[in-house]
């Protein structure tokens, strides 16, 4: 950049010069100075010799941070005990991830991010995609799997309105080390869009419950997730998909080694300007069945069983004056309705849901402050006879919250 | 009963989609000419608001959109076509 600045300022100086000596020039009829056009010369040369090269290397990324202040009721049996907090950064309110891209010439791209939030210093994704011809992308990795869009388009901070992430979405799309393959297509005036990934898939825990992002598999039965999109108007202001995830998730040699576990998730989103207001619709729907077998009370040791079904499911509305003027263009509002059931007579289930509402400030297209209030409740399910039932949970929150892509 | 109604309209919803699927490539994938003829900054203005605020153009240099253009065809899943538009006009 540098060296390009000082070889146009040259450059410039060069023609001012020989500007300044054209009268003279014509009056005298004498030869252009030599030094001059040696200047010229070596210019041209230098110019000749700079290579652009062909790769390019940036740092994105994101960091979010924020204060939440929250009071829990429990309820057990008629007896009630409340508690309060507050604290600077908690689950959901800090994350500092650099990302680093690099780009080969036009086909290939490496994206990696690494991050500092609440589990200490992790991994987002690290993978490199192949543009392998027009509509078709081949990558491998650490991937964050297409199972719905929120956990690969939605999460992070800068984008999603609100400073808590829907409960149960995120988890059951989690990061795993595999192949995908991807693309976009047109469709006359639609367009369809597909996403395939095959990984070394969940593991089941013995309580019933899934772990996920295992380097090397637990057992040597791949999982496959899928996608399929499709965006029905011209305009690209409604997306829809449907999603799958299929895979034994029983550890290789156990009793439980064929367990499997299937994922469906169905998504929706709409963006569209009603003048002068833009509409943002966010929904998704996850249903997670895994087979029925004798699972491991933690408490005991003891064998139990329960049917392992999981939902969760949230829609998400937003509104933002973009074409008023001053000050309002750069607020939004935004609510939330999320909905969590994790398994009954299990020793973790729970109807839980919560309602969110937000009120964000845009600093830039980039940038946000926002002040998001939820509500929360949850009614165990869990088994009365395991003695792991915890009664009705109320928790109310407030969060202060900034985001910003870096 | 609830639970088999639940798993049928997944089934049904599924298998819409993968008809969807199959006409599209029976048929071979092409923008129809209303689509064909939009502008760069007409098909920024209208996908890269789907997930986020529309970037400015003047955020980042051109070398920087050309590989922002490839992150963001994984993430959107534009068509080639769209992005190859896109970046053009974010470049300029
Ligand atoms: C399908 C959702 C989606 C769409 C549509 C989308 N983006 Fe993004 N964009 C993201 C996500 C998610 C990130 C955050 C980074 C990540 O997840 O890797 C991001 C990040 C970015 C960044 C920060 C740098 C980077 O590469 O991470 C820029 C710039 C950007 N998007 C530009 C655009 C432009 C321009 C468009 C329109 C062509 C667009 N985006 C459309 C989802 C989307």
């Amino acid at each position: 950049m540098r060296q390009k600045i000082i070889i146009k300022t040259g450059g410039v100086l060069a023609i001012l010069q020989l500007l300044l000596l054209a009268p003279k020039l014509q009056a005298q009829q004498t030869v252009v100075d030599s030094s001059v056009l040696d200047r010229i010369n070596e210019l041209e040369k230098q110019m000749a010799a700079k290579k652009t090269g062909e790769d390019h290397f940036m740092v994105a990324g994101l960091a979010t941070m924020g204060f939440a202040s929250y009071k829990t009721t429990n309820t057990v049996n008629g007896s009630s005990t409340v508690t309060k907090g507050n604290s600077f950064p908690d689950a959901d309110n800090f994350e500092f991830s650099p990302m680093l891209l690099w780009r080969h010439g036009k086909k290939l791209l490496a994206e990696f991010e690494p991050s500092f939030n609440n589990n200490g210093v992790s991994v987002n994704w690290a993978d490199v995609s192949w543009f392998a011809t027009p509509g078709l992308i081949v990558r491998a990795g650490y991937l964050v799997l297409p199972l719905g869009t929120y956990s690969k388009r939605e999460a992070a901070g800068w984008i999603d309105k609100l400073a808590t992430d829907p409960m149960g979405i995120a988890d059951m799309a989690p990061t795993d080390y595999g192949v995908e393959i991807e693309g976009g297509l047109p469709l006359g005036s639609s367009k369809i869009n597909y996403d395939v990934a095959l990984t070394n898939g969940n593991q089941l825990l013995p309580d019933g419950t899934i772990t996920s992002g295992n380097i090397v598999d637990n057992n040597n039965n791949k999982t496959i997730t899928g996608r399929l999109g499709l965006l029905p108007f011209s305009n690209s202001s409604l997306e829809v998909g449907v999603s799958g995830m299929f895979g034994k998730v029983g550890d290789q040699g156990a009793n439980i080694q064929n367990t499997m576990a299937k994922v469906y998730a169905f998504d929706l989103n709409y963006v569209k300007l009603l003048k002068p207001i833009l509409i943002n619709i966010k929904s998704q729907y996850n249903i997670q069945d895994i087979d029925k077998v004798d699972y491991i009370n933690p408490a005991d040791s003891s064998t139990y069983s329960f049917n392992n079904h999981t939902i969760s499911f949230f829609v998400q509305g937003s509104l933002r004056p973009v074409n008023a003027s001053g000050f309002i263009k750069n607020v939004e509002l935004a609510g939330r309705y999320t909905i969590f059931n994790t398994p009954a007579n299990s020793t973790f289930g729970s109807n839980q849901h919560t309602f969110t509402i937000g009120l964000d400030y845009w600093l830039s297209w980039r940038a946000v402050f926002k002040i998001t209030y939820e509500a929360y409740k949850g009614n165990s399910t869990a088994s009365k006879t395991l003695g792991a039932y915890t009664g009705l949970t109320t928790t109310n929150t407030l969060f202060v919250h900034f985001a910003i892509q870096l | 009963m609830k639970k088999l109604s639940l798993k049928n309209i997944s089934a049904i919803i599924s298998i819409s989609f993968c008809i969807i699927f199959a006409i599209s490539i029976i048929y071979g994938c092409k923008a129809s000419q209303k689509v064909s003829m939009k502008t760069g900054a007409q098909l920024w203005a209208e996908n890269c608001q789907r997930c986020h605020n529309t970037p400015s153009p003047s955020s980042f240099s051109p070398e920087q959109w050309e590989t922002i253009g490839l992150h963001m065809q994984t993430r959107a899943l534009l068509t080639d076509t769209e992005r190859e538009k896109i970046v053009e006009f974010l470049k300029q």
